[in-house]
């Protein structure tokens, strides 16, 4: 059975200026441990499926579940990680806002401490845990991220465009942490991004998204190569311009 | 430390700056008895520090700011904290704050005496009064302005909404209120001159009201310095407070 369905799961925010129907008849099952890249153009309702997944926004169509129960409202066992790095805590340092789910739960502050320590280390960030979030890079601020939500030890991890903000550079070099930290982790990932070649670099399957209004799910490419990636490689740049050809028809369509 | 040392010394340069300009313009300018230069008033301020006068008064007056300012910001901040979480208490209190706010402590001063006396309990009242109400705006501001991804992360970590209260709310509100607080002391200053003057038996407005009804010129000028001196010392205070507190994750502050 998957772990995560959605069943032709809509949204329409009403307001001030009227309705828009941001998602429609958006149906998509993710299996136990796979990486599944959401890919879309800016605008075409990413977050907002995410959101729903996440329980910060009800749906107003379809039904989401996760291991057969009902999502209504965000719990421990789905992490999130955000698109800017302005849901760190400033006035906690580095290993408080990884251990802040635990702390959450009652666990006691040595356990804590060890419990941050680990995955300060498995994000790369092995004695910065006394640094605050403003003394840290961009880079650094998402690491943090990732290590907080995965510290909290959750079901699955929902990631929407966490290196969307980051130099070229520093993505490459977190894109291929993220990988290995998941294969570590062994966690079931829903990845937004709007960048073909993060999402053929690190997802098992690729869901392509229509543009909105009533954005949804488009085509699903299996992506089977072993990783690491090899971004040159003819199998890789053959998966690449598949979806390319996909996301193209939602561009030119503008 | 080195940056320190030298803002101590320009702050002192720029004190020095501030009474040779003075002295410039009452010799040369001004030549009036009524305008005396630093000099005289320096040496009457020695006196009344050797006869413990001066002392007196100004902690006649810093200690109803410091009474009045812990009264008004005990009370401001848990209602603050109300007014920026629930949306009915707001309604209900927006009304409050929106009317007494413009009315000034100094308007408040004759009904603070009718109510209070002429003694400690009205200045109090004028000071507490003063600070309450930008103590609540800014704590409530404070909570109003609380990132909305802060709150999403945590109950994506299993926060209960009092978890996301007490561990996320209340502590990014923090920076909004040490500001408010120290809005609300520069206030106090005003607040007590004018209490004192009115009506006050010792206090840095009493030594103003006294020197001008017996054309102690000197004195007033004294009452000055002292004030814009003490002020000057106690925003520096809360500012070292607040970097103490809150400077390693908000460098604005
Ligand atoms: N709270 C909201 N109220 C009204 N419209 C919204 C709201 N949130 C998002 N939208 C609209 O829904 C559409 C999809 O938004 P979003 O999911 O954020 O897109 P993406 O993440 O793919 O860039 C956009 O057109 C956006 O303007
Ligand atoms: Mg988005």
């Amino acid at each position: 059975m998957a772990l995560v369905s959605l069943e032709v799961v809509g949204k329409t925010y009403r307001g001030r200026s009227g309705a828009y129907e941001a998602v429609r008849d958006f149906s998509l099952e993710l299996a136990e441990g796979e990486f599944f890249c959401l890919l879309g153009t800016s605008g075409c309702g990413k977050t907002t499926v995410l959101n729903m997944l996440a329980g910060f926004e009800a749906p107003t169509a379809g039904r989401i579940t996760l291991d057969g129960r009902p999502v209504s409202k965000p719990a421990a066992e789905r992490g999130v990680v955000f698109q800017g790095t302005d849901s760190l805590y400033d006035w906690l340092n580095a290993r408080d806002n990884i251990a802040f789910g635990l702390r959450l739960a009652g666990v006691g502050r040595a356990e804590r401490r060890a419990v941050a320590e680990r995955f300060l280390a498995l994000v790369g960030l092995a004695g910065a845990g006394d640094k605050h979030p403003a003394e840290l890079s961009g880079g650094m601020k998402q690491r943090i991220q990732i290590a907080r939500a995965l510290a909290n030890n959750p079901r699955m991890l929902l990631m929407d465009e966490p290196f969307g903000a980051l130099d070229a550079m520093t993505r490459n070099i977190l894109q291929a942490e993220l990988t290995r930290i998941w294969q570590e982790a062994r966690k079931t990932v829903l990845f937004i991004t709007h960048d073909i070649e993060e999402a053929c670099a690190l997802a098992t399957r690729i869901g392509v998204m229509k543009r909105g209004p009533g954005g949804t799910l488009k085509t699903v490419v299996p992506v089977d190569l072993p990783f690491p990636r090899d971004r040159t490689s003819d199998a890789f740049m053959a998966i690449f311009r598949h979806v390319h050809a996909a996301i193209r028809e939602e561009i030119v369509a503008v | 430390m080195r940056e320190r040392v030298k803002i101590v010394a320009g702050y002192l340069a720029g004190f020095a700056l501030l009474f040779l300009v003075w002295h410039l313009a009452a010799v040369f300018v001004v030549k009036s008895a009524l305008f005396p230069s630093p000099i005289p008033v320096f040496v009457r301020a020695q006196w009344l520090i050797e006869e413990n006068i001066l002392q007196e008064q100004v902690w006649a007056s810093l200690r109803r700011i410091l009474q009045g300012f812990a009264l008004g910001t005990a009370l401001g901040i848990p209602i603050g904290l109300a007014i920026g979480s629930f949306k009915p208490v707001r309604v209900l209190l927006e009304p409050w704050t929106e009317f007494f706010r413009f009315i000034p402590a100094v308007a408040m001063i004759t009904v603070a005496v009718i109510w209070f006396g002429i003694g400690e309990e009205s200045k109090i009242f004028l000071i507490a009064y003063t600070t309450i109400f930008v103590i609540i705006i800014s704590t409530a501001a404070g909570v109003g302005a609380v990132e909305r991804n802060k709150i999403r992360a945590a109950q994506a970590l299993g926060a209960s909404r009092f978890q996301v209260f007490a561990l996320v709310a209340l502590p990014a509100t923090v920076p909004f209120i040490l500001t408010g607080m120290r809005l609300a002391m520069a206030n106090s200053f005003v607040t007590i001159v004018a209490a004192e003057l009115i009506a006050s038996n010792d206090g840095l407005g009493k030594m103003l009201w006294d020197a001008r009804l017996f054309m102690e010129i000197n004195d007033i000028f004294v009452a000055l310095v002292a004030l814009g001196l003490l002020g000057f010392a106690t925003d520096r205070c809360f500012r070292l407070a607040i970097r103490a507190f809150a400077g390693r994750y908000n460098p604005t502050m």
